[in-house]
């Protein structure tokens, strides 16, 4: 369903992608993680379409994002980290939008899935009001509502869980793993390991560019060499690279 | 003290590293600009050298003709800072995304206020700094006075700055405490323009070019009165005016030092004052102003039927576009606010066609009144690409931060740039049409110059229009806390030289065919074969400078947006 080959993204000098590797079957989800400044947002900003490689390919949903974006993007819902909209749309205005973006017709159909979306993520009664009046976690579950309204086949998340309370972090992780069960495909970039240990059955580490590991959590553990938490999973494999380099 | 050069040292070393560590093409841009404003300033010196010249050689009155000029353009410049030190002192006092940091940190409320008035003084003048030196340095090398002139032209001007940025920041002050929290910004910002648009229609209104005119005037006392109009000895610039009169008239300063003391007295006052102000009014002010938002949108069912009728002929995606633009832009006071001034300028534009004293002309009526419509054609274009500059070449970077929506749907780029084309060209081909036609009108002009300049201006309009699409998108700036502020960086400017160009170039493409026709109508000769290929050829290559001032920009625009980063 995803798969990254080759992929490589320089700025200038600096490599923030080295010859990424990774393949995320149908239905999978996986965790992306890595240290900050690893290159993690620049791999999702990339196979979102807002990046361009510097080298690579990305193969979505069997189309190849250099080829045919469009077919790409018709099949991938992206909620990147910081939710920037529109602050003068209404809630429901915006999902309009992005339906209108998608090229979904205004059907009775469309109106209740947006109502469905709106009311899972407790935005009913906000949907009439402007998006500037809305608070940081609301704005995040408004842009969660406008990447599910089409339905995608692959679901691509940077750092879900910034903003939002308990009862929203609980709210994604159930509708995350929801989703996989009905064949969409995640591929989540984290700093949380608990997240990551709690939503996806795989998980990635990037660092320095470069997949230093991947696996099942208890793969991962295996590859360290420790039978403990994630968390010291990740710090021994991340600093053993860290010293002697990525492999 | 200390934390006083703390807080204003950010906004110095941001300024020194973008000027020591811009890149190879940010250099560029620092030079071409840096050149273009010299060669701008120099302009305006040799412009007011020549102006100063001819009314230094009318007999009797030149000498209070140049007094009156210096009294006038002092008012304008005072007028002006004060304008635009309510806007900015909005943004820098109150707007500003570091102002939380700044709040949070140990320093008193005194010290924000003061640091944050030195940006705002800054702020405001430098635009006016750059139209009024070359104006004074002008009256120096005509009038040739005593060295200590140039000193007082420093001190006095910024004195003079410093009465109106704080008359700026006590109004912002008091607007931001009266006015519900909520709207305090887009009120302010909507007042800043209504004075703007009744300063300028005031100022147009008065027909100031009545003063070089002493017949328009029955009796001398009538002429000379008119002439004291706008100078009051209440104001601080009828002070700056009467030192700097003073001493270009040979005199030392010494004599007027009572102006330069209530000058200088008069703005540090008006720093007490505001200070003491601020330590009642600002902090409340800054806390009123974070509060939450608007949250209603105002007439959604009308916005609704006019987004639907506008794009019914479209494709959803490219509808969702335009729909969303428009709610936006109506949505917005800073932004639908400025066809406020727009409307004004067209007044304006119109008004001066309705008062050309074309009868007092030695020329040939006809030959004038064809002549005049020719050349409006370059003046109507160059309008429309002052209006583009403002509304079609900030259409991208409109987006703002909500940029990656666009990017990560599957809608190309190249269908959303022309799609923006279109939902542009229109109006301002509406716009254009009626400017054109309403001031042919009023002059008057053959049916054969109606339809020429109709038709020219008709499809200079795609051109102008997808060359603001086009720089647009090749200098985006997504980032920005204002839009307004996009039309006035790089892009904008060199958006308006291109466009400029074309618009000169057309012209000057059918200014040759378009006097051998007039001419053979006038004269009742025949035109020459040779006169009609010349013709045609002219007009063939008119045609095709539009064709590539339409398709060139665009796509330009779409393969720099296609890389942005």
């Amino acid at each position: 369903m995803i798969q990254l080959i080759n992929l490589t993204k320089q700025y200038r000098q600096i490599t923030a992608v080295d010859h990424l590797h990774l393949t995320v079957r149908k239905g999978a989800r996986l965790a992306f993680l890595g240290p900050n400044g690893a290159g993690k947002t620049t791999t999702i900003k990339m196979m979102a379409g807002v990046l361009r490689p510097t080298a690579g390919r990305i193969i979505i949903n069997g189309h190849d994002l250099a080829v045919s974006p469009a077919a790409v993007k018709q099949c991938i819902g992206f909620i990147p980290d910081r939710p920037y909209m529109y602050e003068k749309l209404t809630g429901l205005e915006f999902l309009h939008f992005v339906a209108g973006l998608y090229g979904l017709d205004r059907t009775s159909l469309l109106q209740r899935r947006m109502e469905e979306l709106l009311s899972l993520f407790e935005l009913e009664q906000w949907k009439d009001e402007l998006i500037e009046s809305y608070s940081h976690g609301m704005k995040q579950r408004l842009v969660m509502c406008a990447a599910l309204v089409h339905q995608p086949k692959v679901l691509i998340v940077d750092e879900p869980m910034v903003g939002l309370d308990p009862k929203g972090a609980r709210l994604v992780k159930d509708l995350f793993r929801e989703q996989a069960s009905k064949g969409t495909t995640l591929f989540m970039s984290t700093h949380s390991l608990e997240v990551a240990e709690e939503v996806c059955e795989e998980i990635a580490i990037i660092q320095a560019g470069r997949i230093i590991a991947s696996g099942t959590p208890e793969e991962l553990r295996k590859q360290a060499g420790i039978d403990g938490k994630l968390e010291d999973v990740f710090l021994r494999l991340t600093q053993e690279v860290g010293i002697a380099g990525p492999v | 003290m200390q934390a006083l050069f703390e807080l204003i040292r950010p906004r110095v070393l941001g300024l020194k590293n973008r000027m020591t560590r811009s890149a190879g093409s940010g250099r560029k841009r620092i030079l071409i600009m840096g050149g273009l404003g010299a060669a701008f300033c120099a302009g305006i010196f040799l412009g007011s050298c020549r102006v100063l010249r001819y009314i230094q050689s009318v007999e009797m009155i030149g000498d209070l003709l140049a007094r009156q000029l210096l009294s006038m353009v002092l008012l304008t410049f005072f007028s002006l800072l004060v304008v635009s030190s309510i806007i900015t002192a909005l943004s820098n006092l109150y707007l500003s995304k570091d102002l939380e940091l700044c709040h949070a940190m140990p320093v008193s409320v005194e010290t924000i206020f003061i640091s944050r008035t030195v940006y705002t003084l800054a702020d405001s003048s430098w635009m006016v700094l750059i139209f009024g030196v070359p104006v004074f340095l002008a009256y120096g090398y005509v009038y040739r006075p005593d060295p200590v002139f140039y000193l007082s032209l420093l001190h006095m001007n910024l004195a003079m700055a410093v009465i109106a940025c704080f008359i700026g920041i006590f109004v912002t002050m008091v607007l931001v405490h009266v006015f519900p929290a909520q709207r305090t910004r887009d009120i302010i910002l909507l007042l800043s323009i209504l004075m703007v648009v009744a300063l300028y229609l005031l100022f147009r209104l008065l027909r100031p070019e009545r003063l070089v005119n002493p017949e328009a005037f029955f009796t001398v006392a009538q002429y000379v009165s008119a002439l004291k109009a706008p100078d009051s000895p209440y104001l601080p610039t009828h002070w700056v005016a009467e030192t700097l009169w003073g001493q270009l008239m040979g005199g030392d300063g010494r004599g007027h030092w009572f102006d330069m003391v209530l000058t200088w007295s008069t703005a540090g006052s008006a720093v007490v004052i505001n200070v003491w102000f601020a330590r009642r009014l600002y902090f409340q002010g800054f806390s009123k102003s974070q509060e939450a938002k608007k949250r209603r949108a105002g007439g959604a069912r009308l916005l609704d039927l006019v987004i639907g009728c506008a794009t019914r002929p479209l494709r959803k995606d490219l509808a969702a576009v335009i729909g969303k633009d428009l709610r936006v832009f109506f949505r917005d006071n800073t932004q639908w606010s400025q066809l406020l001034l727009l409307g004004a300028l067209v007044v304006v534009y119109l008004y001066n066609f309705s008062v050309l004293p074309l009868d007092k002309s030695p020329i040939r009526l006809d030959f004038l009144q064809n002549q005049l419509a020719f050349l409006n054609m370059g003046l109507a274009g160059f309008v429309l690409s002052a209006i583009c500059a403002r509304f079609v070449f900030t259409a991208v970077s409109a987006e703002g931060e909500a940029y990656w929506i666009i990017r990560t749907a599957p809608l190309t780029l190249k269908r959303y740039l022309w799609g923006k084309y279109l939902f542009f060209v229109v109006p301002i081909l509406v716009l254009a049409e009626f400017l054109t036609i309403a001031t042919n009108r009023l002059l008057e002009v053959t049916p054969f110059m109606m339809v020429l300049s109709s038709v020219t201006i008709g499809l200079m309009v795609f051109g102008i229009v997808a060359l603001g699409i086009g720089v647009g998108a090749r200098y985006p700036r997504f980032n920005h806390e204002n839009i307004s502020q996009v039309a006035t960086g790089f892009g904008g400017f060199l958006y308006m030289v291109v466009s400029s160009l074309f618009i000169g170039m057309v012209i000057i493409l059918e200014a040759g065919p378009v006097y051998i026709l007039f001419m053979a109508g006038v004269r009742g000769s025949v035109v020459s074969p040779l006169e009609w290929l010349y013709i045609i050829l002219s007009f063939g290559a008119a045609l095709a400078v539009n064709a590539a001032a339409v398709f060139w920009p665009m796509r330009i625009g779409l393969k720099s947006l296609q890389g942005y980063e």
